[in-house]
Protein backbone atom coordinates (compact mmCIF):
# COMPACT_ATOMS: atom_id res chain seq x y z
CA UNK A 1 0.00 0.00 0.00
CA UNK A 2 1.44 2.68 -1.35
CA UNK A 3 0.99 6.54 0.03
CA UNK A 4 1.40 9.89 -2.27
CA UNK A 5 2.41 12.34 0.31
CA UNK A 6 2.80 16.43 -0.19
CA UNK A 7 4.68 17.93 2.83
CA UNK A 8 4.80 21.48 3.38
CA UNK A 9 4.77 22.53 0.02
CA UNK A 10 5.64 25.89 -1.62
CA UNK A 11 5.99 26.96 -4.90
CA UNK A 12 6.67 30.42 -6.39
CA UNK A 13 7.06 30.46 -10.45
CA UNK A 14 10.21 32.65 -11.20
CA UNK A 15 9.70 36.38 -11.54
CA UNK A 16 6.66 36.30 -9.46
CA UNK A 17 6.07 37.71 -5.70
CA UNK A 18 3.40 35.49 -4.44
CA UNK A 19 3.87 32.09 -4.12
CA UNK A 20 0.94 30.11 -6.07
CA UNK A 21 1.10 26.98 -2.85
CA UNK A 22 1.83 27.89 0.75
CA UNK A 23 3.00 25.11 3.05
CA UNK A 24 0.15 22.58 1.43
CA UNK A 25 0.17 19.36 3.14
CA UNK A 26 -1.52 16.38 1.68
CA UNK A 27 -1.31 12.72 1.92
CA UNK A 28 -3.26 10.60 -0.31
CA UNK A 29 -3.00 7.00 0.64
CA UNK A 30 -4.28 3.65 -2.38
CA UNK A 31 -7.81 3.56 -1.55
CA UNK A 32 -8.66 7.22 -0.87
CA UNK A 33 -10.44 9.50 -3.52
CA UNK A 34 -8.97 13.24 -2.49
CA UNK A 35 -10.70 16.07 -4.27
CA UNK A 36 -9.25 19.47 -4.45
CA UNK A 37 -12.02 22.49 -4.98
CA UNK A 38 -11.33 25.95 -4.75
CA UNK A 39 -11.65 29.44 -6.91
CA UNK A 40 -9.71 30.15 -9.75
CA UNK A 41 -6.25 31.06 -9.10
CA UNK A 42 -6.19 28.99 -5.64
CA UNK A 43 -3.54 26.79 -7.61
CA UNK A 44 -4.91 23.58 -8.05
CA UNK A 45 -3.90 22.73 -11.07
CA UNK A 46 -0.08 23.53 -9.62
CA UNK A 47 -1.01 21.30 -6.70
CA UNK A 48 -1.62 18.35 -9.78
CA UNK A 49 1.24 19.23 -11.45
CA UNK A 50 3.68 19.29 -8.18
CA UNK A 51 1.89 15.52 -7.67
CA UNK A 52 2.24 14.19 -11.24
CA UNK A 53 6.02 15.46 -11.28
CA UNK A 54 5.56 17.63 -13.58
CA UNK A 55 6.63 20.44 -11.60
CA UNK A 56 9.16 21.07 -8.38
CA UNK A 57 8.06 22.48 -5.49
CA UNK A 58 9.98 25.57 -4.39
CA UNK A 59 10.49 24.23 -0.81
CA UNK A 60 8.68 21.11 0.75
CA UNK A 61 8.40 17.60 -0.75
CA UNK A 62 6.59 15.07 -2.52
CA UNK A 63 7.03 11.50 -1.71
CA UNK A 64 5.96 8.32 -2.33
CA UNK A 65 6.53 5.85 0.09
CA UNK A 66 9.15 8.07 1.38
CA UNK A 67 11.22 8.18 -1.80
CA UNK A 68 10.99 11.94 -3.24
CA UNK A 69 9.55 12.28 -6.64
CA UNK A 70 11.49 14.15 -9.08
CA UNK A 71 9.46 13.24 -12.15
CA UNK A 72 6.18 11.91 -13.91
CA UNK A 73 6.06 8.03 -13.64
CA UNK A 74 3.77 5.60 -14.71
CA UNK A 75 3.08 4.51 -10.91
CA UNK A 76 0.66 8.29 -11.15
CA UNK A 77 -1.62 8.45 -14.16
CA UNK A 78 -2.55 11.39 -15.19
CA UNK A 79 -6.36 12.34 -16.91
CA UNK A 80 -5.63 15.45 -17.99
CA UNK A 81 -8.78 18.24 -18.85
CA UNK A 82 -8.85 18.70 -22.63
CA UNK A 83 -8.08 14.19 -22.59
CA UNK A 84 -4.65 14.52 -24.68
CA UNK A 85 -4.95 11.68 -26.45
CA UNK A 86 -2.92 11.13 -29.67
CA UNK A 87 -5.29 11.49 -32.64
CA UNK A 88 -2.65 9.19 -35.22
CA UNK A 89 -3.27 6.26 -32.83
CA UNK A 90 -7.09 4.52 -33.04
CA UNK A 91 -8.77 4.09 -29.52
CA UNK A 92 -7.40 0.67 -28.36
CA UNK A 93 -3.77 1.87 -30.00
CA UNK A 94 -4.08 5.10 -27.72
CA UNK A 95 -5.24 2.67 -24.29
CA UNK A 96 -2.44 0.24 -25.14
CA UNK A 97 0.23 3.10 -25.63
CA UNK A 98 1.49 2.77 -21.91
CA UNK A 99 1.93 -0.80 -22.21
CA UNK A 100 3.81 -0.90 -25.08
CA UNK A 101 6.06 1.52 -23.93
CA UNK A 102 6.29 -0.59 -20.89
CA UNK A 103 7.59 -3.08 -23.45
CA UNK A 104 4.37 -5.09 -23.49
CA UNK A 105 3.98 -7.71 -26.34
CA UNK A 106 1.71 -6.67 -28.65
CA UNK A 107 -1.34 -9.48 -27.89
CA UNK A 108 -0.68 -8.78 -24.03
CA UNK A 109 -1.13 -4.94 -24.43
CA UNK A 110 -3.97 -4.91 -26.43
CA UNK A 111 -6.12 -7.07 -24.78
CA UNK A 112 -5.53 -5.48 -21.97
CA UNK A 113 -6.30 -2.30 -23.74
CA UNK A 114 -9.58 -4.00 -24.92
CA UNK A 115 -10.65 -5.06 -21.38
CA UNK A 116 -9.99 -1.50 -20.29
CA UNK A 117 -12.77 -0.55 -22.70
CA UNK A 118 -14.90 -2.72 -22.03
CA UNK A 119 -14.47 -1.19 -18.25
CA UNK A 120 -15.33 2.24 -19.34
CA UNK A 121 -18.51 1.27 -21.63
CA UNK A 122 -16.59 1.58 -24.97
CA UNK A 123 -16.54 -2.10 -26.49
CA UNK A 124 -17.40 -1.70 -30.90
CA UNK A 125 -15.33 1.74 -29.78
CA UNK A 126 -11.60 -0.20 -30.21
CA UNK A 127 -10.47 0.47 -33.57
CA UNK A 128 -12.07 3.98 -34.30
CA UNK A 129 -10.17 7.13 -34.72
CA UNK A 130 -10.34 9.58 -31.35
CA UNK A 131 -11.90 12.48 -33.92
CA UNK A 132 -14.85 10.20 -34.33
CA UNK A 133 -15.46 10.37 -30.49
CA UNK A 134 -17.38 12.45 -28.60
CA UNK A 135 -16.51 14.43 -25.85
CA UNK A 136 -17.42 11.47 -23.15
CA UNK A 137 -16.36 9.04 -25.05
CA UNK A 138 -12.53 10.53 -25.36
CA UNK A 139 -12.38 11.73 -21.93
CA UNK A 140 -13.73 7.28 -21.04
CA UNK A 141 -10.99 6.74 -23.21
CA UNK A 142 -8.07 9.10 -21.66
CA UNK A 143 -9.33 7.38 -18.20
CA UNK A 144 -8.64 3.98 -19.71
CA UNK A 145 -5.76 4.56 -20.96
CA UNK A 146 -4.41 6.08 -17.45
CA UNK A 147 -5.92 2.85 -15.82
CA UNK A 148 -4.39 0.34 -18.31
CA UNK A 149 -0.79 0.17 -16.79
CA UNK A 150 -1.98 -0.32 -13.63
CA UNK A 151 -0.93 2.56 -11.57
CA UNK A 152 -0.97 3.61 -8.09
CA UNK A 153 -2.47 6.43 -7.89
CA UNK A 154 -4.61 8.31 -10.54
CA UNK A 155 -4.74 12.04 -10.83
CA UNK A 156 -7.26 13.81 -12.57
CA UNK A 157 -7.22 17.72 -13.82
CA UNK A 158 -11.04 18.67 -14.51
CA UNK A 159 -11.67 15.80 -16.40
CA UNK A 160 -15.51 16.02 -16.43
CA UNK A 161 -15.51 20.12 -16.93
CA UNK A 162 -16.35 19.99 -20.45
CA UNK A 163 -18.95 17.27 -20.18
CA UNK A 164 -22.81 17.97 -20.20
CA UNK A 165 -24.61 17.37 -16.56
CA UNK A 166 -26.53 13.83 -17.77
CA UNK A 167 -22.46 12.52 -19.06
CA UNK A 168 -20.58 14.16 -16.10
CA UNK A 169 -23.61 12.17 -13.49
CA UNK A 170 -22.79 8.26 -15.30
CA UNK A 171 -19.47 9.61 -14.88
CA UNK A 172 -19.60 9.97 -11.14
CA UNK A 173 -21.20 6.38 -11.51
CA UNK A 174 -18.33 5.34 -13.58
CA UNK A 175 -15.37 6.85 -12.06
CA UNK A 176 -16.40 5.56 -8.78
CA UNK A 177 -16.70 1.71 -10.39
CA UNK A 178 -13.31 2.25 -11.93
CA UNK A 179 -11.76 3.74 -8.05
CA UNK A 180 -13.32 0.80 -6.73
CA UNK A 181 -12.35 -1.93 -8.86
CA UNK A 182 -8.58 -0.71 -9.53
CA UNK A 183 -7.49 0.38 -6.00
CA UNK A 184 -5.92 3.19 -7.03
CA UNK A 185 -5.44 6.35 -4.70
CA UNK A 186 -7.34 9.09 -6.72
CA UNK A 187 -6.57 12.95 -6.82
CA UNK A 188 -9.82 15.00 -8.34
CA UNK A 189 -9.08 18.84 -9.22
CA UNK A 190 -12.38 19.84 -9.81
CA UNK A 191 -14.63 23.27 -9.79
CA UNK A 192 -17.93 21.23 -8.99
CA UNK A 193 -19.32 21.15 -5.35
CA UNK A 194 -21.68 18.36 -5.75
CA UNK A 195 -19.31 16.34 -7.62
CA UNK A 196 -16.40 16.61 -4.85
CA UNK A 197 -18.65 15.75 -2.16
CA UNK A 198 -20.54 13.00 -4.07
CA UNK A 199 -16.97 11.04 -5.20
CA UNK A 200 -14.57 11.83 -2.21
CA UNK A 201 -13.44 10.37 0.75
CA UNK A 202 -11.97 13.37 1.79
CA UNK A 203 -12.55 16.86 -0.08
CA UNK A 204 -9.90 19.75 0.50
CA UNK A 205 -10.82 23.41 -0.16
CA UNK A 206 -7.86 25.46 -1.61
CA UNK A 207 -7.82 29.35 -0.52
CA UNK A 208 -5.92 31.84 -3.04
CA UNK A 209 -3.19 34.19 -2.73
CA UNK A 210 -1.54 31.92 -1.78
CA UNK A 211 -2.97 28.96 -2.47
CA UNK A 212 -3.54 27.17 0.74
CA UNK A 213 -5.23 24.35 2.09
CA UNK A 214 -8.48 26.58 3.98
CA UNK A 215 -10.60 22.97 4.84
CA UNK A 216 -10.63 19.69 4.65
CA UNK A 217 -13.49 17.51 5.54
CA UNK A 218 -14.34 13.35 5.19
CA UNK A 219 -16.95 12.03 3.49
CA UNK A 220 -18.43 8.36 2.97
CA UNK A 221 -21.76 9.16 -0.43
CA UNK A 222 -19.11 7.39 -2.92
CA UNK A 223 -18.25 4.31 -1.09
CA UNK A 224 -21.75 4.04 -0.18
CA UNK A 225 -22.88 4.32 -3.95
CA UNK A 226 -20.49 1.10 -4.58
CA UNK A 227 -22.41 -0.49 -1.63
CA UNK A 228 -25.26 0.07 -3.54
CA UNK A 229 -27.23 3.13 -2.30
CA UNK A 230 -29.06 5.01 -5.09
CA UNK A 231 -27.06 8.15 -6.05
CA UNK A 232 -30.20 10.88 -6.03
CA UNK A 233 -30.94 9.73 -2.52
CA UNK A 234 -27.89 9.64 -1.28
CA UNK A 235 -27.65 13.44 -3.26
CA UNK A 236 -31.13 14.99 -1.77
CA UNK A 237 -29.98 13.53 1.83
CA UNK A 238 -29.89 16.35 4.70
CA UNK A 239 -26.56 15.40 5.28
CA UNK A 240 -25.51 15.75 2.34
CA UNK A 241 -27.10 18.90 1.30
CA UNK A 242 -25.55 20.62 4.61
CA UNK A 243 -21.83 19.57 3.99
CA UNK A 244 -22.44 20.96 0.77
CA UNK A 245 -23.52 24.24 2.63
CA UNK A 246 -20.23 24.13 4.12
CA UNK A 247 -18.28 23.51 1.16
CA UNK A 248 -19.40 26.14 -0.64
CA UNK A 249 -19.07 28.49 2.72
CA UNK A 250 -15.52 27.91 2.95
CA UNK A 251 -14.77 28.37 -0.96
CA UNK A 252 -16.68 31.88 -0.51
CA UNK A 253 -15.07 33.26 2.85
CA UNK A 254 -12.91 35.77 2.49
CA UNK A 255 -13.89 37.01 -0.97
CA UNK A 256 -11.89 39.32 -2.15
CA UNK A 257 -13.75 43.34 -1.37
CA UNK B 1 -36.81 18.91 -32.47
CA UNK B 2 -36.37 18.54 -36.17
CA UNK B 3 -39.97 19.85 -36.60
CA UNK B 4 -38.82 22.92 -35.44
CA UNK B 5 -36.06 23.49 -37.26
CA UNK B 6 -38.96 22.44 -40.84
CA UNK B 7 -41.30 25.54 -39.22
CA UNK B 8 -38.77 28.10 -39.01
CA UNK B 9 -37.79 26.98 -42.66
CA UNK B 10 -40.86 27.11 -44.01
CA UNK B 11 -41.70 30.59 -42.43
CA UNK B 12 -38.37 32.30 -43.42
CA UNK B 13 -38.84 35.36 -45.91
CA UNK B 14 -38.69 34.07 -49.54
CA UNK B 15 -35.12 36.50 -49.52
CA UNK B 16 -33.88 34.20 -47.18
CA UNK B 17 -30.85 31.95 -48.76
CA UNK B 18 -32.29 28.36 -47.50
CA UNK B 19 -35.07 29.11 -50.32
CA UNK B 20 -33.12 29.94 -53.11
CA UNK B 21 -32.25 26.80 -55.75
CA UNK B 22 -28.56 26.37 -54.91
CA UNK B 23 -26.46 26.08 -58.11
CA UNK B 24 -24.10 22.39 -56.89
CA UNK B 25 -21.13 23.90 -59.13
CA UNK B 26 -17.66 23.28 -58.27
CA UNK B 27 -16.58 26.78 -58.19
CA UNK B 28 -12.91 26.37 -57.32
CA UNK B 29 -12.29 23.85 -60.83
CA UNK B 30 -14.16 26.62 -62.45
CA UNK B 31 -12.75 29.00 -61.62
CA UNK B 32 -9.15 27.59 -62.27
CA UNK B 33 -10.51 26.37 -65.18
CA UNK B 34 -12.01 29.48 -66.89
CA UNK B 35 -8.91 31.68 -66.09
CA UNK B 36 -6.20 28.93 -67.64
CA UNK B 37 -8.74 29.12 -70.66
CA UNK B 38 -9.10 32.92 -70.71
CA UNK B 39 -4.78 33.05 -70.36
CA UNK B 40 -4.35 30.89 -73.65
CA UNK B 41 -7.39 32.59 -75.46
CA UNK B 42 -5.43 36.05 -75.26
CA UNK B 43 -2.02 34.16 -75.98
CA UNK B 44 -3.98 32.78 -79.13
CA UNK B 45 -5.27 36.35 -79.78
CA UNK B 46 -1.60 38.27 -79.11
CA UNK B 47 -0.02 35.88 -81.67
CA UNK B 48 -2.44 35.79 -84.10
CA UNK B 49 -2.53 39.44 -84.12
CA UNK B 50 0.96 39.66 -84.09
CA UNK B 51 1.48 42.02 -81.08
CA UNK B 52 4.91 40.30 -80.61
CA UNK B 53 7.28 38.78 -83.17
CA UNK B 54 6.53 34.45 -83.31
CA UNK B 55 9.86 34.79 -82.13
CA UNK B 56 9.16 36.24 -78.70
CA UNK B 57 5.80 35.11 -78.41
CA UNK B 58 4.65 31.51 -80.72
CA UNK B 59 1.37 30.77 -80.72
CA UNK B 60 -0.26 28.27 -78.87
CA UNK B 61 -0.40 25.83 -81.73
CA UNK B 62 3.39 25.76 -82.27
CA UNK B 63 3.72 25.37 -78.48
CA UNK B 64 1.55 22.51 -79.20
CA UNK B 65 3.45 20.94 -82.21
CA UNK B 66 6.75 21.35 -80.38
CA UNK B 67 5.36 19.30 -77.39
CA UNK B 68 4.18 16.60 -79.85
CA UNK B 69 8.10 17.24 -81.97
CA UNK B 70 9.93 16.49 -78.67
CA UNK B 71 7.49 13.59 -77.20
CA UNK B 72 7.67 11.62 -80.56
CA UNK B 73 11.06 12.85 -82.35
CA UNK B 74 12.70 14.20 -79.28
CA UNK B 75 14.86 17.45 -79.11
CA UNK B 76 18.66 17.81 -77.67
CA UNK B 77 19.54 14.45 -78.02
CA UNK B 78 16.28 12.49 -75.58
CA UNK B 79 12.32 12.84 -76.28
CA UNK B 80 10.47 14.45 -73.47
CA UNK B 81 9.82 11.20 -71.43
CA UNK B 82 13.78 10.47 -71.53
CA UNK B 83 14.12 14.91 -70.60
CA UNK B 84 11.03 14.43 -67.90
CA UNK B 85 12.46 11.10 -66.02
CA UNK B 86 15.87 12.49 -66.00
CA UNK B 87 14.58 15.51 -64.12
CA UNK B 88 11.61 13.32 -61.99
CA UNK B 89 14.53 11.20 -60.43
CA UNK B 90 16.74 14.46 -59.68
CA UNK B 91 13.88 16.28 -57.74
CA UNK B 92 12.67 12.89 -56.25
CA UNK B 93 16.47 11.57 -55.10
CA UNK B 94 17.35 14.92 -53.86
CA UNK B 95 13.95 15.19 -51.75
CA UNK B 96 14.47 11.51 -50.59
CA UNK B 97 17.93 12.27 -49.40
CA UNK B 98 16.71 15.73 -47.94
CA UNK B 99 14.08 14.19 -45.88
CA UNK B 100 16.45 12.01 -44.69
CA UNK B 101 18.93 14.44 -43.34
CA UNK B 102 16.51 17.21 -42.77
CA UNK B 103 13.64 15.61 -40.37
CA UNK B 104 16.57 14.19 -37.90
CA UNK B 105 18.05 17.17 -38.00
CA UNK B 106 14.34 19.21 -37.18
CA UNK B 107 14.10 16.39 -34.50
CA UNK B 108 17.27 17.63 -32.99
CA UNK B 109 17.34 21.46 -33.25
CA UNK B 110 13.36 21.06 -31.54
CA UNK B 111 14.27 18.48 -28.80
CA UNK B 112 18.17 19.56 -27.84
CA UNK B 113 19.56 23.13 -27.01
CA UNK B 114 22.88 21.52 -27.59
CA UNK B 115 21.22 20.69 -31.94
CA UNK B 116 19.89 23.98 -31.92
CA UNK B 117 22.63 25.62 -31.10
CA UNK B 118 24.72 23.98 -33.33
CA UNK B 119 22.67 23.49 -36.11
CA UNK B 120 20.61 25.81 -36.41
CA UNK B 121 22.84 28.70 -37.62
CA UNK B 122 24.26 25.85 -40.24
CA UNK B 123 20.52 26.32 -41.36
CA UNK B 124 20.00 29.51 -41.47
CA UNK B 125 22.80 30.02 -43.39
CA UNK B 126 22.09 27.94 -46.25
CA UNK B 127 18.06 29.37 -46.44
CA UNK B 128 18.33 32.30 -47.96
CA UNK B 129 21.35 31.32 -50.69
CA UNK B 130 20.43 31.43 -54.33
CA UNK B 131 20.91 28.32 -56.13
CA UNK B 132 23.13 30.10 -58.82
CA UNK B 133 25.58 31.38 -56.22
CA UNK B 134 26.28 27.81 -54.78
CA UNK B 135 26.10 26.38 -58.08
CA UNK B 136 29.65 26.93 -59.22
CA UNK B 137 31.01 25.80 -55.87
CA UNK B 138 29.38 22.49 -55.87
CA UNK B 139 30.48 21.91 -59.13
CA UNK B 140 34.24 22.47 -58.04
CA UNK B 141 33.67 20.18 -54.88
CA UNK B 142 31.89 17.86 -55.92
CA UNK B 143 32.56 17.62 -60.07
CA UNK B 144 29.70 17.40 -62.73
CA UNK B 145 28.58 14.26 -62.07
CA UNK B 146 24.78 13.07 -61.11
CA UNK B 147 25.70 13.39 -57.35
CA UNK B 148 26.53 17.04 -57.99
CA UNK B 149 22.69 17.92 -59.41
CA UNK B 150 20.85 15.97 -56.71
CA UNK B 151 22.93 17.90 -54.27
CA UNK B 152 22.13 21.41 -55.58
CA UNK B 153 18.55 20.62 -55.55
CA UNK B 154 18.03 19.06 -52.18
CA UNK B 155 20.34 22.06 -50.93
CA UNK B 156 17.22 24.49 -52.11
CA UNK B 157 15.01 21.64 -50.38
CA UNK B 158 16.70 21.61 -46.78
CA UNK B 159 15.32 24.58 -45.28
CA UNK B 160 11.94 24.30 -45.76
CA UNK B 161 11.67 20.86 -44.54
CA UNK B 162 13.89 21.17 -41.64
CA UNK B 163 11.89 24.63 -40.50
CA UNK B 164 8.41 22.22 -41.10
CA UNK B 165 10.01 19.49 -38.99
CA UNK B 166 10.94 22.16 -35.98
CA UNK B 167 7.84 23.72 -36.19
CA UNK B 168 5.58 20.69 -36.21
CA UNK B 169 7.64 19.26 -32.98
CA UNK B 170 6.35 22.67 -31.03
CA UNK B 171 2.94 21.35 -32.16
CA UNK B 172 2.43 18.51 -30.26
CA UNK B 173 0.36 19.60 -26.99
CA UNK B 174 2.12 20.19 -23.83
CA UNK B 175 -0.11 17.45 -22.19
CA UNK B 176 0.33 15.04 -25.06
CA UNK B 177 4.21 15.27 -24.07
CA UNK B 178 3.23 14.71 -20.10
CA UNK B 179 1.27 12.14 -20.92
CA UNK B 180 3.76 10.71 -22.58
CA UNK B 181 6.28 11.34 -19.85
CA UNK B 182 3.53 9.99 -16.93
CA UNK B 183 3.55 6.30 -19.59
CA UNK B 184 7.53 6.83 -18.56
CA UNK B 185 8.73 7.48 -22.08
CA UNK B 186 12.04 7.58 -22.46
CA UNK B 187 13.53 10.55 -25.04
CA UNK B 188 13.77 8.48 -28.15
CA UNK B 189 9.97 7.20 -27.30
CA UNK B 190 8.90 10.74 -26.81
CA UNK B 191 10.23 11.71 -30.33
CA UNK B 192 9.08 8.42 -32.04
CA UNK B 193 5.43 8.12 -30.59
CA UNK B 194 4.46 11.96 -30.01
CA UNK B 195 6.67 14.25 -31.18
CA UNK B 196 7.38 13.18 -34.80
CA UNK B 197 4.10 12.11 -35.34
CA UNK B 198 2.58 15.34 -34.50
CA UNK B 199 5.19 17.05 -36.33
CA UNK B 200 4.02 15.01 -39.61
CA UNK B 201 1.32 17.68 -40.66
CA UNK B 202 4.03 20.08 -40.88
CA UNK B 203 6.40 17.97 -42.30
CA UNK B 204 3.70 17.11 -45.35
CA UNK B 205 3.44 20.78 -45.81
CA UNK B 206 7.62 21.25 -45.39
CA UNK B 207 7.79 18.46 -48.56
CA UNK B 208 5.20 20.78 -50.47
CA UNK B 209 7.37 23.57 -50.33
CA UNK B 210 10.88 21.86 -50.97
CA UNK B 211 9.10 20.37 -53.94
CA UNK B 212 8.35 23.81 -55.61
CA UNK B 213 11.67 24.92 -54.76
CA UNK B 214 12.90 21.88 -56.12
CA UNK B 215 11.25 22.21 -59.39
CA UNK B 216 12.46 26.06 -59.24
CA UNK B 217 16.43 24.81 -58.76
CA UNK B 218 15.71 22.54 -61.42
CA UNK B 219 17.25 24.48 -64.16
CA UNK B 220 19.93 25.66 -62.61
CA UNK B 221 21.07 21.99 -61.34
CA UNK B 222 21.03 21.35 -65.31
CA UNK B 223 23.04 23.94 -66.33
CA UNK B 224 26.19 22.61 -66.54
CA UNK B 225 27.26 18.87 -67.96
CA UNK B 226 23.58 17.33 -68.34
CA UNK B 227 22.88 15.71 -71.36
CA UNK B 228 19.20 15.44 -70.40
CA UNK B 229 16.33 17.21 -68.35
CA UNK B 230 14.01 19.38 -69.10
CA UNK B 231 16.17 22.32 -67.56
CA UNK B 232 18.35 21.18 -69.74
CA UNK B 233 15.97 21.12 -72.69
CA UNK B 234 14.93 24.27 -72.09
CA UNK B 235 18.61 25.73 -72.11
CA UNK B 236 19.42 24.19 -75.37
CA UNK B 237 16.17 25.72 -77.07
CA UNK B 238 16.90 29.11 -75.49
CA UNK B 239 20.74 29.17 -77.48
CA UNK B 240 19.12 28.75 -80.71
CA UNK B 241 15.99 31.33 -79.74
CA UNK B 242 13.60 28.19 -80.22
CA UNK B 243 11.13 29.81 -78.29
CA UNK B 244 8.15 27.16 -78.81
CA UNK B 245 10.53 24.98 -77.12
CA UNK B 246 11.31 26.91 -74.58
CA UNK B 247 8.03 27.46 -73.68
CA UNK B 248 6.91 23.78 -73.96
CA UNK B 249 9.15 22.64 -71.54
CA UNK B 250 8.32 25.27 -69.07
CA UNK B 251 4.32 23.94 -69.28
CA UNK B 252 6.07 20.81 -68.53
CA UNK B 253 7.51 21.59 -65.46
CA UNK B 254 4.33 23.03 -64.43
CA UNK B 255 2.27 20.00 -65.06
CA UNK B 256 4.63 18.12 -63.51
CA UNK B 257 4.94 20.06 -60.30
CA UNK B 258 1.18 20.52 -60.15
CA UNK B 259 0.87 16.88 -60.49
CA UNK B 260 3.33 16.02 -57.83
CA UNK B 261 1.49 18.53 -55.52
CA UNK B 262 -1.95 16.87 -56.09
CA UNK B 263 -0.06 13.26 -55.51
CA UNK B 264 0.95 14.96 -52.22
CA UNK B 265 -2.44 16.15 -50.98
CA UNK B 266 -3.82 12.48 -51.74
CA UNK B 267 -1.52 11.21 -49.43
CA UNK B 268 -2.19 13.57 -46.77
CA UNK B 269 -5.67 13.16 -46.99
CA UNK B 270 -4.67 9.37 -46.86
CA UNK B 271 -1.98 8.96 -44.48
CA UNK B 272 -2.59 12.12 -42.06
CA UNK B 273 -6.09 11.44 -41.87
CA UNK B 274 -6.50 13.43 -38.51
CA UNK B 275 -5.50 17.10 -39.86
CA UNK B 276 -7.78 19.78 -38.71
CA UNK B 277 -9.76 17.25 -36.76
CA UNK B 278 -9.13 18.38 -33.09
Amino acid sequence: MSVLSLSHISLTYPGTATPVLKDVTLSLSQGDFISVIGRSGSGKTSLMNLAAGFLQPSSGQVSIGGAPVTGPGPDRAVVFQDDALFPWRTVVENVALPLKLAGVARDEREATARRWLAAVHLEGQEDKHIWQLSGGQRQRVGIARALASGPDFLLMDEPLGALDAMTRDRMHELLLQLWDQSHTGALLITHSVEEALFLSTSVVVLAPDPGRISFQESYDYGRRFIRGEDPRALKSEPGFIAARERLLAAIYEKEPA
Amino acid sequence: MTDNTADTAALSTPHSRGDRPKLRLPWGLVLGLSTSGGLILIWALASWAGWASPVFLPSPAKVWAALTRVAFDGYANATLLEHMAASLWRVFAALFFTMLIGVPVGLLIATSKIGRGILDPLVEFIRPLPPLAYLPLIIIWCGIGEGSKILVIGIAMLAPIVISTVSGVKAAGENQIRAARTFGATRAQLIREVMLPAALPSIFTGMRIALGAGWTTLVASELVAATRGLGYMIQSAAQFLVTDMVIAGILVISALATISEILLRWMERRFLPWIGKS
